[in-house]
């Protein structure tokens, strides 16, 4: 037993057990939350109190539940965390039911702040506490088979399968046990199990929610049916901040199944909704629609929005992020210099199940059922856009069909509570894939100049990297800071907004989204100077996976390989150099080269290697690419994953694998545009998606450690570009400073 | 009044006849499994089979397939199945953790059964080939692809796809323990 994990971790601080009505234990966990994405989780409840959200339940019948605050969209969370819980209590994992707890459902604490899946944390800031309440459920069960036993203390037990054994082979079943149990304090002195006694967490291989998977059982938000349901569809201005000028909507309210036809306001975008009895109807009224649409005064395009980059770029300083020794005196001093500009489109997410919600409004109050990725920011949307308080409204989360960050914003929720208040009645609101397209909030345009000096000696010296780029937290903060806030009336919600903004960095985390990953630039040189230069074009944004990590990853692994280049150094070779000061990135670089080959590309092909990290995991990549005329292809790409303990190998290699086609994704194809004020793009002919015939071989590889857990969900996207950029400079000598990358 | 057949029951429906199937299948049989993705039958999600032939049925008209057989992924094994009783192709899906968020899978599940009804033995070329036209978001090809030679193979064990469930694949997790996934992408 490994009691040095226990340090520092009261039990109290987190963990409360109770008896369930019906027999049976109850025990209460705080987890910690999910501040990477923007608001802090934590900070805002005064000492002393504390407020669960996550719940083990264990009912005399033996059946153990988990029910959770966070939700799946595919990233092996709920895999995850059952893992870890199941390990201390000694049962099979798969035997351990999840429920995903939504707001104002029964397990909702009225206190409990800010629910958000994001931020690949999950698992990895649980770790510890899942743990540890899965070890005090043990202890206490042991303690209630003592006192049936009558023994001195538990000494003579032991758990295993669901049970309690006693030394002389009897054995009581959890559920027999449990509503002793519940009558117990929480033990403080619980020892974790050390790793060699591990038996799920390191290999525990399958994944809990495949069987309704591949069956086609699992509920997703959008296969959510209630008795006499409508079907609402929308039209949007598709100029961001347009408005409806003149609308005739004679002939689709004359079309047959349509129940109503009326202009909404909702999440800040104006349109006409189309309600009918079914999504077809709803679908071919549409077109019947006359609407004239008002343009806003600004309504950039994207070389508009390029060119006020570059003049914020040529004209703020900006707010500085690092400041290693002298990067001035450095570049004065310099023999010459090496100097890049960088330029990142915005781009969708494209989840594939798109955008949509049910919503069920009555004299009883407000039901929603959405595929969020926050139940608690979507209560509020649904509150400020209706007459309901957040206390009359329920939210429940579904299965989610892709998240990468798009769920954390709740604009489906908000119109969809405006339509059902509007008509009293359960409605479906389904977002089509062209407006999924149009009206995503987008991973962030971005421009980069970096310098590197290089002094006499022919050694770099220096490198400066400034980055113009938006605030995302600008964006978010509506409906985030008032979920932090759930008790304060309505009417205080824009004033928590812009309070909220102001407390960027005081009441919130600062707003990192621009520069992480460029500020922990991780390159031992002596000066370095990286700038953030805040230049918001006005266009909605949000969190895309892996957030800032995904323009600064491949602009600093970019840089760094023509730096290699210039100082005539192998690009593998350069970065171990400078990587001195982080031993764990360079074992995985050597790691990554030898299982790549490195120096021996593939018949046909040239490499690349990247390694960035994020969300606290070290991820090395390198690329096999094959180029043709101006064609090419990525055939293989191994990688290399440092992210501690590894709890469910198999969950992270698949997390690998498809953060690296995501990636690829985007280094071929994503490009979202504009032309006055309105995205270009629509379905999948024009914003493209990798296919089956392209996407590489994959190998991966999960560094061996006993570390605490880091986030997997995001940390294989960054590296990817940049490894097959640097593969194509090593085949054709064209630096690509552009994404996606286009050969010349 | 539109006459099909859906996984084996026959349904007389009264819905207008250019309503595509999808919403037929899914509104007014309640069958939720395929799922709509682009509308456009540009990604695979809402594939069903027609005659065991994979179509896009978010636009195929209901009247274009009257008096049709459509099978659906509710159809290729019993409700509530236990894992011995799902077909070869969801057994391997099962097996190598294909899902992540779940989303594609049908439709992804539908079009690799109608290549193996119709190619026992599929290359990586007749994969690409066959799977080109089904988008996975979350990106899990390797693994689609791994599962396409596994359930091929399992299939090939037996000449009934009962043959090849012997109990044995499903008595430990047979994952690779390998970190190379190299194996997993040639199967
Ligand atoms: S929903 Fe039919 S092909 Fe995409
Ligand atoms: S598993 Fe998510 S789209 Fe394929």
């Amino acid at each position: 037993m490994d009691k040095s994990l226990n340090s520092g971790l009261s039990r109290r601080s987190f963990l409360k057990a109770s008896a369930l009505s019906s027999g049976g234990l109850l025990l209460s966990v705080a987890l910690p939350g999910c501040a990477a994405i923007g608001m802090k989780n934590q900070g805002m409840v005064s000492a002393g109190e504390w407020q669960s959200n996550a719940w083990l339940r264990i009912d005399t019948d033996n059946r153990i539940t988990f029910i959770l605050d966070r939700v799946e969209m595919g990233q092996g969370t709920y895999t995850g965390l059952v893992t870890l819980l199941a390990e201390e209590l000694e049962v099979d994992p798969a035997l351990v039911q999840v429920e995903f707890a939504g707001v104002g459902s029964a397990y909702d604490n009225p206190l409990y702040k800010l629910q958000i899946t994001g931020g690949s944390t999950s698992v990895a800031s649980s770790f510890k506490r899942i743990r540890l309440a899965g070890a005090s459920a043990r202890e206490m069960l042991k303690q209630a088979a003592a006192q049936v036993w009558a023994l001195e203390n538990t000494s003579t037990l032991h758990c295993d399968n669901g049970q309690v054994i006693h030394s002389s082979g009897k054995t009581l079943s959890y559920g027999e046990l449990a509503s002793i149990a519940a009558t117990f304090s929480v033990p403080e002195d619980t020892a974790l199990k050390s790793p060699d006694e591990y038996r799920y967490i390191g290999k525990y291989n399958k994944r809990l929610d495949a069987l309704q998977k591949v069956t086609g059982q699992a509920v997703y938000g959008i296969d959510v049916e209630l008795p006499g349901m409508l079907y609402a569809v929308i039209s949007r201005a598709p100029a961001f901040g347009g408005t409806v000028k003149t609308l005739d909507s004679s002939a689709a309210k004359a079309a047959s199944g349509v129940v109503d036809v009326f202009p909404l306001e909702a999440a800040g975008r104006s349109g006409v909704a189309v309600v009918g009895r079914s999504y077809w109807q709803a679908r071919k009224a549409q077109q019947l629609l006359q609407i004239e649409w008002q343009t806003p005064e600004v309504a950039p395009s994207s070389d508009a929005i390029f060119a006020q980059y570059t003049r914020d770029l040529d004209n703020e300083d900006g707010e500085q992020v690092r400041d290693d020794g002298d990067f001035d005196a450095a570049a004065e001093q310099a023999a010459s210099t090496l100097t890049a500009e960088y330029q990142l489109p915005y781009l969708a997410h494209a989840t594939l199940e798109p955008q949509n919600c049910v919503v069920k409004a009555d004299a009883d109050g407000m039901e929603v059922w959405a595929p969020t990725q926050s139940a608690s920011m979507a209560r509020v949307a649904a509150g400020k856009h209706s007459r309901y308080s957040l206390d009359d409204i329920v939210i429940h989360t579904t299965w989610i069909g892709g998240g990468f960050g798009r769920r954390i914003l709740q604009d489906y929720v908000a119109e969809c509570a405006v339509i059902a208040d509007r008509l009293q009645k359960p409605v479906k609101l389904i977002w089509s894939r062209e407006e999924d397209t149009a009206h995503d909030w987008y991973r962030p345009a971005s421009l980069h100049r970096l310098q590197a000096t290089i002094n006499a000696d022919g050694k770099a010296s220096g490198w400066q990297h400034r980055i113009a780029h938006p605030k995302v937290f600008e964006w978010f903060v509506g409906d985030a800071a008032p979920a932090q806030y759930p008790f304060m009336p309505k009417f205080m919600f824009p004033m928590l907004a812009s309070a909220g903004k102001l407390g960027e960095g005081i009441l919130a985390p600062k707003d990192s989204s621009g520069y992480e990953g460029a500020n922990d630039v991780p390159y031992a040189l002596d000066n370095i100077d990286v700038r953030f230069i805040h230049s918001e074009p006005g266009v909605p944004v949000g969190y895309w996976r892996s957030v800032g990590f995904s323009h600064n990853g491949f602009v600093t692994e970019s840089f760094i390989d023509e730096l290699a280049h210039q100082q005539k150094q192998d690009p593998l070779n350069f970065r171990l150099e400078l990587l001195a000061q982080h031993p764990r990135a360079q074992s995985l670089l050597r790691r990554v080269a030898q299982l790549a080959d490195w120096g021996r590309p593939l018949p046909g092909c040239h490499q690349g290697v990247a390694i960035h990290k994020s969300f606290n995991t070290w991820v090395a990549q390198i690329a096999d690419v094959q180029v043709e005329g101006k064609n090419f292809s990525v055939k293989r790409v191994v990688c290399a994953v440092d992210c501690g303990q590894a709890v469910n190998p198999d969950m992270i290699r698949a997390q690998m694998e498809g953060g690296i086609n995501f990636a690829l994704t985007a280094a071929l194809y994503g490009n979202i545009t504009l032309k006055d004020g309105a995205v270009q793009q629509s379905n999948f002919h024009d914003y493209n998606m990798l296919r089956m015939p392209e996407a590489p071989q994959i190998v991966v590889d999960i560094a061996d450690n006993q570390y605490d857990p880091t986030g997997v969900g995001e940390p294989g996207v960054p590296p990817l570009a940049p490894a097959v950029a640097n593969a194509l400079f090593a085949a054709t000598g064209q630096r690509l400073r552009r994404l996606p990358l286009q050969l010349a | 009044m539109i006459r099909l057949t859906v996984n084996d029951v026959e349904h007389t429906l009264d819905v207008e006849g250019d309503t595509p199937l999808l919403w037929v299948v899914r509104d007014v049989l309640g069958l939720k499994g395929s799922k709509f993705g682009c509308g456009a039958g540009l990604c695979g999600a809402c594939t069903m089979h027609l005659n065991g032939q994979p179509i896009r049925t978010c636009i195929m008209p209901l009247s274009a397939v009257a008096g049709q057989n459509i099978t659906t992924i509710e159809g290729l094994s019993p409700a509530n199945a236990s894992v011995q009783q799902l077909t070869p192709v969801q057994q391997a899906w099962l097996e190598l953790n294909v899902p992540q968020c779940g989303y594609c899978q049908s439709g992804q599940i539908m079009a690799a059964t109608a290549l193996l009804a119709s190619n026992p033995n599929p290359s990586d070329a007749d994969i690409d080939n066959a799977m080109s036209g089904n988008i996975c978001r979350c990106g899990t090809y390797p693994r689609i692809r791994s599962a396409i030679h596994k359930a091929a193979g399992m299939m090939s064990a037996g000449s009934h796809p009962q043959a090849a469930r012997n109990g044995e694949l499903f008595s430990e997790v047979t994952l690779p323990q390998a970190t190379n996934s190299e194996e997993l992408s040639h199967g």
